[in-house]
């Protein structure tokens, strides 16, 4: 009984390792995926003259989870009549703890919505673009940590089980 | 992959009662609609025709016949404990008019107003981006002028001042000072013509629209929002000069409409158009007929005989009010007193 106790905490701890390994896996991901929408979000924008929950709708279309969902919530409140500054900041706040990004991603997506769609379109391109280089820095890194950080927080899991299995024996 | 139907982003409910009441609480800042609509209750809301937001200035609604200052209860008050409106406000009304997307109505801007669902016209000003002599934008914005659109009853009488003997359209002219019901005419006009008035024995025709400043069709994403009748082909934002070659070219039509002509390059394209045989239905800013002769271009106009009827239109009854009708080409007046 007391093994099977040890091997369910050492399995515990192991998942939980799994688990922060398996976000700090997803994060690129979520980022490219993040960075393609806003580059489509832009075109819209820039080329098409798309309102805002037009151009939100054809995003909810071509985007993958989460962020399907963060833009199609923004489609509904700015079709109510919701202004995109409140709209983008309940969104974000709301969809946080269910993406991998972390808080320095988030202020560079919430800086995109204190002008968005607030001024002509030559501005809203630039703001955009500047929001995606600064994704795309942030994406680089976070590639680059990717592997060895994931790596590390999975044996970091096993193993601290592990340490408190032999430090309770 | 099933082709997802896009959905628009405002439906025009045509059937509804209250719709100054609806445009309110869609349009307008959430303060703002509350205090109209609470100083509606003591007016009829159709009587509201135009709604004035001036930053730190006091809140107005026109009516037909009367300017109103509305305090912060919604009840008519004074120039001095009106209701002040405030940046906030004019901000927040115009984000839920261009539904948070300004450079989606740039083009409009730089023309100093744009049309929302319904027809309902947004003027505005503020300080102007110049670039090479030309407007770019506008920001801080610090004035709306909502004006409400509405297609009112008009005596369908006036058509038949408007015929010849052989059931023919003449060109015709519509003489009206600023509010006074132009454009609701020449809409009037115009569906009745495209659709055909049996009483009257006029078959339906094709009429071309050239909607420059987009007040007659009041087209929102590609919609009339006025019913133009069912063989009318609208040209929306189009320069009058070029639009009406081509409709000419392109939608044949037997009538081109045209709203508030002035410029020589105006009268130069509908007198080309005249020449190839279309009909002219068209607008203009004066109060009288006399007024318009002093005013150099359009007075060569009416000297050349490229119109054959006038309808002189003025406030006295509302807008919209029938002063006069003129057979320009035999000089003489059809009918006078006000008709509406």
């Amino acid at each position: 009984m007391l093994l099977l106790g040890y091997a369910g905490l050492i399995l515990g701890f192991g998942i939980l390792g799994l688990i922060k390994a398996n976000r700090i896996k997803n994060r690129p991901r979520e980022l490219r995926e993040l960075i393609n929408a806003l580059s489509l979000l832009d075109t819209e924008i820039f080329w098409g003259v798309t309102p805002l929950p037009e151009a939100f709708a054809v995003l909810r279309d071509r985007v993958e989870q989460p962020w399907k969902g963060f833009f199609a919530q923004l489609e509904i409140r700015l079709r109510k009549g919701e202004n995109a500054f409140t709209a983008w900041e309940i969104c974000c706040k709301e969809y946080q703890n269910k993406t991998c990004l972390l808080e320095d991603d988030w202020k560079i997506l919430r800086s995109i919505g204190k002008g968005l769609g607030r001024s002509d379109r030559n501005e809203q391109h630039k703001q955009l673009q500047l929001a995606q280089k600064h994704l795309i820095s942030v994406d680089e890194k976070a590639r680059q940590e990717a592997d060895s950080k994931a790596k590390v927080w999975t044996y970091l899991g096993f193993l601290g089980g592990l340490a408190i299995v032999i430090v309770i024996m | 992959m099933q082709d997802k139907v896009s959905i628009p982003l405002f439906t025009i409910k045509n059937n509804s009662q209250s719709f100054a009441i609806d445009i309110i609480n869609r349009w307008l800042d959430d303060k703002i609609a509350r205090i109209i609509k609470q100083a509606s209750k003591s007016l009829n809301h159709s009587e509201i025709e135009e709604i004035r937001l001036r930053i730190n200035k006091p809140l107005i609604i026109r009516t037909h016949n009367k300017e109103l200052f509305l305090t912060a209860f919604g009840q008519i008050g004074t120039m001095q404990n009106a209701y002040f409106v405030t940046r906030e406000d004019v901000v927040a009304s115009l984000e839920k008019m261009t539904f948070s997307s300004i450079y989606a109505v740039e083009n409009d801007l730089r023309q100093g107003f744009f049309t929302l669902p319904g027809g309902h016209r947004v003027g505005i000003c503020g300080e102007t981006i110049v670039e090479f002599g030309k407007i770019k934008t506008i920001r801080n914005v610090s004035t709306l002028n909502i004006r409400l659109a509405r297609q009112p009853r008009i005596n369908v009488d006036i058509l038949k001042y408007l015929i010849d003997g052989d059931k023919v359209f003449c060109h015709t002219l519509l003489i009206s000072p600023p509010r006074g019901g132009k454009t609701t005419i020449l809409r009037f006009l115009i569906k009745q013509l495209s659709d055909g008035l049996p009483s009257l024995g006029l078959e339906g025709q094709t009429i071309g629209v050239v909607d420059e400043r987009s007040e007659i069709a009041g087209m929102w994403q590609g919609i009339p929002s006025f019913d133009l009748g069912c063989r009318t082909d609208v040209l929306d934002r189009c320069p009058k000069s070029v639009g009406l070659n081509m409709l000419i070219r392109s939608m044949s039509p037997s009538i081109i409409a045209v709203d508030e002509i002035g410029s020589q390059e105006d009268i130069d394209a509908l007198a080309e158009a005249a020449r190839c045989g279309v009909k002219i239905l068209a607008t203009v800013h004066a109060n009288s007929l006399e007024e318009l002769k002093k005013r150099e271009s359009l007075r060569n106009v009416l000297n050349n005989r490229l119109f054959e009827r006038a309808v002189v239109l003025s406030r006295a009854r509302g807008p919209g009010t029938i002063e006069a009708i003129y057979n320009l080409t035999e000089g003489v007046m059809l009918t006078s007193g006000t008709m509406k």
